[in-house]
């Protein structure tokens, strides 16, 4: 893969990766969306410009989850009918990759996983409020199928993920706090399993300041 | 003070300058953009907050209510050590058997944590956040009788369908005046958790009681909050928390009674210090029925004395007069007692009244030497009554005991009538007023 | 709060039952007399006159 340091091809702009695995990342400035292949840095298109930021977290806000502390380095802003949310990249320092998605300040830390073997992720077809499935022994309830729009990309992505259209979310919720994500973005279903934490919990340094507030 | 100005990147400005399509009034956005609908203060309209160009959601005209928030808009207050701004209201109506009950919701803002609730019905208040956990059920959504949310069991009070009558502010969600949630309550309080199901989607929050002078503090209002009316659903009773700690001291005391009856059992003198037989005869003409006693020694400190009286009394009566008096320094207590006893025979079968025994304790006689002077009365003509007379010093008294036990015992049975009562009036409210009474803590 | 109020005020019962055992306390009404002679003894009729209050007991069945 291309080394951790480069130029950016469309405006020599020098690129650097914080996650070694980064597959996409945002020129600061030019703001091409380049993708990494094994050669060189390739320029996807341009990011949109993205609305002014409402929330506290931002790329390189610091925090902690289960004793593993991590950096954002990333970030999808999505928006549906009631309004946008952002999955912020994380980058851990076991070296892997999380999300922490920001829904109107409510906050979950979820991470890609894989279903059992033989275990087929359920089609968007198969999609119905209130079905059960069980991962990793725990069942979730699906509580909520979400028609999303993609609204823009910030930072380092760990796939290529540039220029969607709409695209289908369904959220799981269980008795604890802990709950599932089913992304039809693609054509394979992905799963995410995650759990919801109290803003304190995670310890966030380097937020967003708002006026007035502290 | 720093005159310079913050670091690039520092804080942002607020949100401003944004008007109103309906009527071009000035719209203040205090959520810095995480709320999705926004009311006009001008024309009452529902704008999308999302919207750069805040497309109307809703034209609504009735901005003026009779019944204005308590807490202003763009009130800061502390709830849980976190400032939060209040950004919204609305006053939402239940209808029930025709008569309209409204509580109103109070949206708080804190830019880190986001959205909070506060809610009102008449004078009570409750702090309600989103759940983070899914609350288990036994049966579906609104007809389970208990639910389950993070270990407790919560008991359904109350569903009804609630519609939106009022608006003012922002929210995090596109408001509606008309709107209509199916609300299902269940209790545990102080706690009391929320199913709101709207469009088919369920939305679960928990609530805690806020006594309203607690809000007021925290938004450091003036004046005084409006005055609770009635018991509310997951009003924490004052009777219940204490009900089995009361029941516990209880028990602990009673038990302290006990080992105090038992220790005085064993470690009074209860020594007999007197006894003498006596025969009353009638006579005429009646000679001078009154003798005196030898004397005796009560010994030890001052303790009580009792002086028991048995008869072998069938169907008559005797009076005896008492007088304990001390040899040296002439102090006498003077008592008498009635001994009779009857029986007989009727329809019931054997009957009998009163005893041939009678005991009476005299208080606190100190040491010395002491006799008894007694005076046998009965009727002019009477069979002879043969009798003793037995003295005991420092004898336990067990009616002590009985009083001490029902005066730890009517408060314990007090409180746990109030609670009662409580709990009757608070279920009274709900759809099982006659469900059977569980009082919390018990 | 009423928890301390009642275990408070049970020890107190339970003081006042004490004290009152101890101190040899009765529920039966009497009457205290001071002075009585030491001719009661050879006279006791006599006594009668030293108790003012005395009366004779006039009930029965």
């Amino acid at each position: 893969m291309t080394p951790p340091t480069a130029t950016c091809p469309n405006c020599g702009a020098k690129i650097v990766f914080k996650w070694s695995s980064s597959v996409q990342t945002v020129c600061d400035y030019c703001k091409s969306v380049l993708v990494r292949t094994d050669i060189d840095l390739q320029v996807l298109g341009k990011a949109a410009d993205l609305p002014p930021d409402i929330s506290p977290i931002q790329i390189n806000a610091e925090g902690v989850y289960r004793n593993k502390s991590f950096v954002v380095i990333g970030r999808i802003l999505y928006e549906y009918d009631q309004g946008g949310w952002n999955e912020w990249h994380l980058m851990m320092n076991d070296g892997g990759s999380g999300w922490l998605s920001d829904a109107q300040e409510e906050y979950g830390v979820s991470f890609s996983a894989k279903p059992s073997a033989g275990q087929a992720l359920p089609r968007e077809s198969q999609l119905e409020v209130g079905r059960e499935l069980t991962w990793d022994g725990t069942t979730y309830t699906l509580s909520v199928i979400t028609q999303a729009y993609f609204r823009g990309v910030e930072g380092e992505l760990p796939f290529k993920f540039w220029d969607k259209s709409d695209m289908v979310f369904a959220d799981l919720r269980s008795s604890s706090r802990k709950f599932a994500t089913l992304d039809y973005s693609d054509a394979e279903p992905a799963l995410y399993l995650g759990e919801f934490v109290e803003f304190e919990d995670l310890k966030l340094k380097n937020l967003r300041e708002f006026e007035g507030w502290s | 003070m720093n005159p310079e100005p913050p670091p690039g990147g520092g804080p942002q400005p607020r949100v401003s300058g944004l008007h109103c399509p309906n009527c071009g009034g000035s719209i203040t956005l205090r959520a810095l953009g995480q709320a999705s609908s926004v009311v006009c203060e001008g024309c009452g309209s529902i704008l999308d907050a999302q919207d750069p160009k805040l497309q109307i959601i809703q034209t609504f005209h009735r901005i003026v209510s009779s019944d204005p928030p308590l807490i202003p808009l763009g009130t800061r207050g502390k709830i849980r050590g976190t400032d939060y701004e209040v950004i919204g209201f609305e006053r939402r109506t239940i209808t029930v058997d025709l008569v309209e009950y409204h509580w109103h919701e109070y949206i708080l803002f804190n830019p880190y944590k986001g959205f909070r609730y506060l809610t009102e019905y008449q004078g009570h208040w409750n702090d309600i956040s989103i759940c983070k956990e899914l609350p288990s059920m036994s049966s579906s959504f609104n007809i389970s009788p208990r639910v389950n949310y993070l270990g407790e069991s919560y008991q359904h009070f109350q569903s009804a369908d609630a519609n939106t009558d009022f608006v003012l502010g922002e929210f995090p969600w596109q408001v509606r005046v008309g709107e209509r949630a199916s609300v299902t309550d269940y209790v545990h309080p102080p706690r009391v958790l929320s199913g709101e199901k709207m469009a088919g989607e369920v939305t679960w929050s928990i609530g805690e009681y806020v006594p309203g002078r607690d809000v007021w503090k925290a938004f450091n209002l003036s004046g005084s909050p409006p005055p609770a009316i009635g018991v509310y659903e997951n009003e924490p009773s004052p009777f219940s928390a204490n009900l089995k700690a009361v029941w516990i001291g209880f028990a602990a005391l009673a038990f302290g009674l006990l080992v105090m009856m038992i220790g005085f059992d064993l470690f009074a003198m209860n020594s007999s210090v007197f006894q003498g037989a006596y025969r009353f005869t009638s006579g005429y003409p009646r000679a001078e029925a009154s003798f005196v006693t030898n004397t005796f020694e009560l010994g030890g400190r001052p303790s009580n004395v009792e002086v028991t009286t048995s008869t072998d009394l069938q169907n008559n009566w005797i009076y005896l007069n008492y007088a304990l008096i001390n040899q040296d320094t002439g102090q006498a207590w003077d008592f008498g007692r009635e001994v009779s006893f009857y029986s007989g025979y009727d329809s019931d079968g054997s009957w009998t009244e009163g005893s041939r025994n009678a005991a009476i304790v005299v208080p606190s006689v100190p040491p010395g030497q002491y006799y008894l002077r007694i005076e046998p009365e009965a009727d002019t003509v009477h069979p002879p009554v043969t009798y003793t007379v037995e003295v005991r010093r420092d004898v336990p008294v067990s009616s002590f005991y009985g009083i001490g036990f029902l005066a730890l015992l009517i408060p314990a049975i007090l409180i746990t009538w109030r609670s009662a009562s409580f709990e009757k009036s608070r279920w009274s409210e709900s759809d099982h007023p006659h469900s059977p009474i569980i009082a919390e803590g018990n | 709060m009423f928890r301390q109020i009642y275990m408070l005020y049970g020890l107190l019962i339970l003081a006042t039952v004490g004290y009152a055992q101890y101190n040899g306390w009765s529920l039966d009404t009497m009457n205290q007399l001071k002075n009585v002679p030491k001719s009661v003894r050879d006279n006791p009729g006599s006594y009668r006159s030293v108790y003012s209050g005395y009366h004779h007991y006039t009930g029965g069945k």
